[in-house]
């Protein structure tokens, strides 16, 4: 394999003139852990590398109003941060669980984002923070709605030469919860063999809400859920992701079309479950079975919501009990 | 084009003719012939090629050589004291029994190494949390926590 | 308490430093003067025709000192104990392991650049990938100059009479059970170092755990290439795991040889990972039909069982799995009716060799899932069934092995115990237990004519003492158990004691670190050598402090008489004055242990080994009813060990094999799909990593078994014999479904959870 130079621009218009002189054969590396395997595995050759880990301009994070993250920061530095772990928790769920802390402590939501595989983990929880993607070009910045930014396997919508600057999302109210559950084979170091993210804004008729203690208790499940139809807790706004059952992380519009403005309830959430499993496409592959993959849709939507619940109702507990759900 | 880089190895300033290709490993183990880092699988899978770069534990097989530059790396070469004591996180592999084939252990000792000079008393869950990207076939894992355990001054 | 300084302590490996500091020489990091690097070419095709094969490009690469292909391989050389399998293939290749060419090269960028100029062209032809579809009349040959796909291989035991058993039982339970390929996984990559001197004679630097044996292999590839008569040196660098997967001798090694022939310059061939999921032999996998009988109290009555074996495309110790599954086939439980078929079939798949249990997994897990099965029709308890036809010692098997000492029972109740047994059985609620005993050999194993480890030991002038040993330090700590060992007998410091075991130039002969064996053979051996120096030592100190020999002992390195203290000496000093004199003398002394267990006999009977090692393990699991997914809440490993002679690296053995045994239970198998491997790397092969271990308790039970060292047995193996049907036995206590097809994946128990509630899936 021939060599190729490396470059290490310290601003996004310096990168983008490199990426031009190089005719479009250069590549954008950030933390590497997806580009080195690639040349390693000889799918990539490219012309030069410019590097995008000393541009300043992409390592913010900034949680003063929303949050906006640069395209240049971690997944550790992500998932160690406060207001993202109580007020964007789908996200630190996500970044926490990616590969391992080796690979967190260098690999960027960027390049998670921008390489785009249907198992990306940090795509369904921006998916459904609402985030938008702002995108650095020849002719200024410009942003998409993020489900507007994967347009299938390793394919997004950036035009040539332009740079994903970072990723901006709104604040949400107190009655606001997100979760991201990975299903996986084994407890680490694992791809996702499908990701169900979640985000629920609830409405509480009312100041108390009674069934606060069941969640802390062990009752099952079913019992949780009546109390909730019982005290008519209400979903009033629902975002709902899947990953790696298309081939691109998607929405479950409908699911969340049917769940908006009702009062949560088993039943409810079963039927919810089914109808998210009714709009994926989940193929067969080593890394799981297509049946399988649209059964976890059912169980883990129903799951990820009363997760996202839980932490809506009793958010001073940052640990969750170890239920099955 | 091979560049002179310099960055610091162990509290020493090197410098070397780097290939721009070169990863981290192959410039440790083949150019600097410091062979205590393994490569495992080199794919960042294992984490048997594990580093602390600026303070933080890295998969050198995936690190760009060039990213290293001006930066301060340690390997675990660089944790026994000049007279040839170990470090207590060496200390701590050897006494409780956490070391079997070895292969894994160079990254697992800087896996801990990285949580224990962040956080010298850990909880159960980082410990885990740091080595849980090294593979080690040998151990079953029990005895490495324990060591790590251990060595922050638990038990 | 036992009066013991050094066995039976937790005393750290005397090689940790050396690994904890890096400054271990594994293969990976060996360097030679003027060394090349070998790399070989695979086939592309799991079965084809090799119609064009051109290395001209990658000859002509500068940089590039030599190509090999199968026409370089003289005179037809091909090795395994069936003579299947040539280094280099030729004209058919019969699987995408296949190592069609290999070239060495100025460096390891050189030579992957040189393997992508070899063009090759192919016939695809038709492969079969399945040993039942292999084994039909008419199925083509995967060897054509054989007149079959079944190897002719001997694989048949009977004891008593199974049919008439068959009709006195009174309850019966049958069916069938399938494990898959798992790999060992050893974080070092396989490789090694060919190096000729000027004689021809070849020195091969390896991690192989078999120096001896290999030794043996590599001068009789000397003499296919026309080097008689001439010496092989194999030197172990520091070995990064083993578990089996180095005890055969590989095609990688015969090409280094070739290369290094070549060239002559020393060749250095490393596995990246790739190749090692690829072209090392995994674990052999097995269909089975199998059936046990007892009578209306739960004594069996038969055991029936019939194997089919997927031999892949060449022959390595997989074929020979057979000979040990017998071992809990004819003696785990007493069984007094006997029949087991075993038949390997060639396929155009890869090919199995040795991994920790060598076949006693497999059949294991047949074993005692049909028990479970057979208790539940019987209406006995589980525990209860194992129990009632538990192993005794004084016991004599359907194989006429002899069971000395047996702590079978003691470990069943403290699995019973630890797991609260009583309390968690039958709750059917998505909790349950199981459980799942073993057997093993123990006392080392009779698999070849010698079962013999040998040891040199010599003192020094200042009291240090070199024990020379045959056994081969893989990671399991043979060496620090034979320091131990060595310096409880003579009474000196273990600080004093240097093992040196990597050097066939220097080591005596010793069969390989197989059948758990080196506690008890090297250890043994070790014993016998140190008493006899002790036996030297005391003659000259008898003389020296003029006392009696058996007035005198040796404690912390001095030598002093019981009689009067101020009688001492120290050993340094008692051993300059015997060297530096008049027709002084220096101590040497050697030890050949082969021990006294037996050959199996054409029938298959034989005291196999001279003790058994047993086991019992426990689980508790909650299994996820709508995800299927299976958590081990509490995991008991329970092992008779005879005597712990060195606790800590014992429970790093129950650790270790325990969890190499979950890992075969619920999550690895190598996806073999027509031929090509699909997962050859750590992200998809789900080897168990530090989150997934569970709450485990490894419990060592003592038996003291007289033949062994200080009363020690083996326990290398045992750790994951019994896992795989301990986790089906307790999925089945939880929710009612058994899973007869490893590994047990979350799909296998949803979609068992459906069918038994007459869901689709």
């Amino acid at each position: 394999m021939g060599s190729f130079e490396y470059y290490k621009p310290e601003s996004i218009a310096e990168a983008m003139a490199l990426m031009e002189e190089s005719g479009g054969k250069g590549v954008y590396i950030a933390g590497g852990t997806d580009v080195m395997v690639l040349i390693r595995q000889r799918k990539l050759s490219p012309g030069c590398l410019i590097s995008l880990r000393n541009i300043g301009d992409l390592a913010y994070l900034d949680t003063s109003s929303g949050l906006a993250i640069g395209s240049g920061v971690t997944h550790n530095a992500i998932a160690k941060n406060d207001i993202i772990q109580t007020k964007y928790t789908a996200l630190a769920d996500a970044t926490s669980k990616v590969g391992s802390l080796q690979i967190r402590n260098i690999a960027t939501m960027g390049g998670n984002i921008c390489n785009a595989a249907p198992s990306a983990d940090t795509a369904c929880p921006l998916l459904v923070l609402d985030a938008r993607v702002v995108m650095a070009g020849k002719n200024g910045e410009r942003s998409v709605p993020i489900d507007e930014f994967f347009l299938g396997p390793n394919r997004v919508a950036l035009r040539p030469g332009e740079i994903v600057k970072g990723f901006e999302m709104p604040a949400f109210n107190e009655r606001t919860g997100s979760a991201y559950i990975k299903h996986t084979r084994r407890q680490a170091m694992d791809l996702p063999m499908l990701g169900v993210a979640a985000r629920v804004t609830i409405r509480i008729d009312g100041d108390q809400i009674g069934c606060r203690d069941a969640l802390c208790g062990i009752e099952n499940i079913s019992d949780i859920l009546k109390r909730f139809e019982d005290e008519k807790l209400v979903c009033e706004d629902v975002r709902i992701a899947m990953g790696v059952v298309a081939p691109r992380p998607m929405r479950a519009k409908k699911a969340e079309g049917a769940l908006k403005g009702r009062v949560i309830s088993e039943v409810l959430l079963q039927e919810i479950g089914e109808i998210a499993a009714s709009e994926c496409q989940p193929r067969d592959s080593i890394r799981g079975e297509a049946w399988y993959r649209r059964d976890m849709v059912k169980v883990l939507t129903k799951r990820a919501i009363l997760r996202v619940v839980d932490r809506i109702i009793r958010p001073d507990d940052t640990i969750w009990p170890e239920r099955l759900w | 084009m091979k560049k002179e880089i310099t960055f610091i190895v162990n509290n020493e300033k090197i410098a070397i003719e780097a290939d721009p290709k070169w990863t981290l490993l192959y410039v440790l183990r083949e150019v600097l012939e410091m062979t205590g880092t393994k490569e495992g699988c080199g794919y960042g899978e294992c984490g048997a090629c594990t580093v602390i770069i600026d303070g933080q534990a890295v998969n050198s097989c995936l690190y760009p050589v060039m990213e290293a530059e001006g930066r301060n790396i340690l390997t675990i070469e660089g944790l026994m004291t000049k007279d040839g004591e170990l470090d207590p996180i060496q200390k701590a592999f050897v006494d409780e029994g956490a070391v079997q084939c070895g292969f894994c252990i160079p990254g697992m000792i800087m896996s801990a190494k990285a949580l224990l000079d962040r956080k010298p008393k850990p909880t159960e869950d980082e410990i885990k949390e740091s080595i849980e990207g090294n593979l080690c076939r040998c151990t079953g894992y029990v005895k490495i926590t324990d060591a790590i355990r251990s060595a922050a001054g638990g038990r | 308490m036992d009066g013991l300084k050094f066995v039976g302590k937790r005393i750290p490996k005397k090689d940790a430093p050396l690994k904890a500091t890096g400054e271990a020489i594994y293969i990976q990091d060996l360097k030679l003067p003027g060394m090349l690097h070998g790399k070989i070419l695979y086939s592309k095709y799991p079965h084809a025709r090799i119609l064009k094969l051109d290395t001209s490009r990658a000859a002509a690469l500068p940089g590039v000192k030599a190509v090999l292909t199968g026409a370089d391989v003289p005179n037809n050389f091909k090795f395994g104990f069936m003579k299947d399998n040539p280094p280099l293939k030729s004209g058919k290749v019969l699987s995408t392991r296949d190592e069609i060419a290999a070239v060495a090269a100025i460096s390891q960028e050189v030579a992957e650049e040189a393997i992508d100029l070899i063009d090759v062209e192919y016939e695809e032809l038709p492969g079969i990938f399945d040993p039942l579809e292999a084994m039909q009349e008419g199925a083509s040959l995967i060897h054509e100059e054989l007149k079959s796909n079944v190897l002719k291989l001997p694989w048949k035991f009977v004891h008593g009479d199974v049919e008439a058993s068959r009709k006195d039982s009174a309850f019966i339970a049958e069916d069938s059970f399938t494990t898959q390929w798992v790999t060992h996984c050893c974080l070092g990559t396989s490789g090694c170092v060919a190096s000729f001197d000027v004689g021809n004679n070849l020195t091969m630097y390896s991690n192989t755990q078999i120096p001896s044996l290999a030794q043996n292999d590599f001068l009789e590839a000397l003499k296919a290439f026309g080097l008689k008569n001439r010496r092989v040196r194999i030197v172990q660098t520091t070995i990064g795991g083993g578990f089996g997967s180095k005890l055969d001798t590989y095609a990688y090694e015969y090409i280094a040889i070739l290369l290094a022939l070549k060239t002559r310059r020393p060749v250095k061939l490393v596995f990246s990972r790739e190749e090692e999921f690829l072209a090392t032999s995994p674990r052999q996998p097995t269909i089975t039909k199998i059936s046990q009988g007892c009578d209306k109290d739960g004594k069996l009555t038969f055991r029936e069982i019939e194997m089919v074996l997927d031999n892949g495309a060449y022959t390595s110790w997989g074929a020979t799995t057979p000979s040990v599954m017998m071992v809990p086939i004819s003696s785990l439980y007493k069984v007094p009716n006997v029949k087991y078929t075993a038949k390997c079939v060639y396929t155009n798949n890869t090919y199995s060799q040795a991994f920790r249990g060598y076949g006693n997994p497999q059949a294991t897990f047949a074993i005692e899932s049909c028990l479970d099965q057979l208790a539940e029709k019987a209406g006995v308890d589980p525990v209860e069934i194992r129990r009632i036809n538990a192993n005794e010692p004084g016991e004599v098997t359907p194989q006429n092995f002899r069971i000395t000492s047996c702590g079978m029972k003691e470990c069943i109740d403290e699995v019973v115990k630890r797991l609260d047994w009583k309390n968690k059985c039958g709750r059917g609620d998505g909790r349950g237990v199981g459980m799942a005993s073993l057997i093993h050999v123990g006392g080392a194993a009779r698999v070849y004519k010698s079962d013999g480890c040998g040891t040199i030991i010599k003192v020094d002038d200042n009291g240090k003492v070199d024990v020379i040993t045959g056994s081969s330090e893989i990671g399991q700590g043979s060496d620090t158990i034979i320091a131990q060992i060595v310096a409880e007998v003579l009474g000196v410091s273990i600080d004093d004691i240097n093992v040196i075991n990597n050097d066939t130039d220097v080591c005596p002969w010793d069969v390989g670190v197989h059948a758990s064996r080196t506690t008890f053979v090297a250890g043994n051996s070790a014993l016998g050598a140190a008493q006899k120096i002790k036996a030297q030592i005391m003659d000259i100190a008898a003389k020296t402090l003029s006392e009696p020999v058996d007035a005198l002992d040796m404690k912390d390195g001095v030598i002093f008489s019981r009689n009067d203290k101020e009688k001492n000496i120290p050993l340094g000093k008692v051993l300059r004055k015997a060297h530096y004199t008049l027709g002084g003398r220096m101590l040497v002394a050697e030890n050949f242990y082969d021990p006294p267990n037996e050959n199996f006999d054409q029938t298959f009977r034989g005291n196999l080994s001279v003790a058994y090692a047993y086991g019992a393990h426990g689980v508790e699991v909650e299994v996820d009813r709508e995800t299927g997914q299976v958590k081990i809440l509490n995991y008991v490993a329970a092992h008779d060990v005879g005597k712990a002679i060195n606790p800590m690296l014992l429970e790093g053995q129950i650790y270790g094999g325990g969890l190499q045994g979950i890992g075969y239970a619920l999550g690895e198998r190598m996806i073999w799909d027509k031929g090509y491997l699909k997962n050859g790397n750590f992200l998809d092969y789900k080897m168990p990593t530090v989150r997934d271990v569970p709450p485990v308790q490894a419990v060592i039970v003592e038996s003291d078994e007289q033949a062994g060292p200080f009363g020690a047995k083996g326990i290398g193996e045992p750790g994951l014999v019994p896992t795989a049907p301990a986790i089906a036995n307790a999925v089945y206590d939880a929710v009612g479904v058994r899973i007869k097809d490893l590994p047990i994946t979350p799909e296998k128990v949803l979609r068992a959870l459906k069918e038994k509630a007459g869901q689709k899936t």
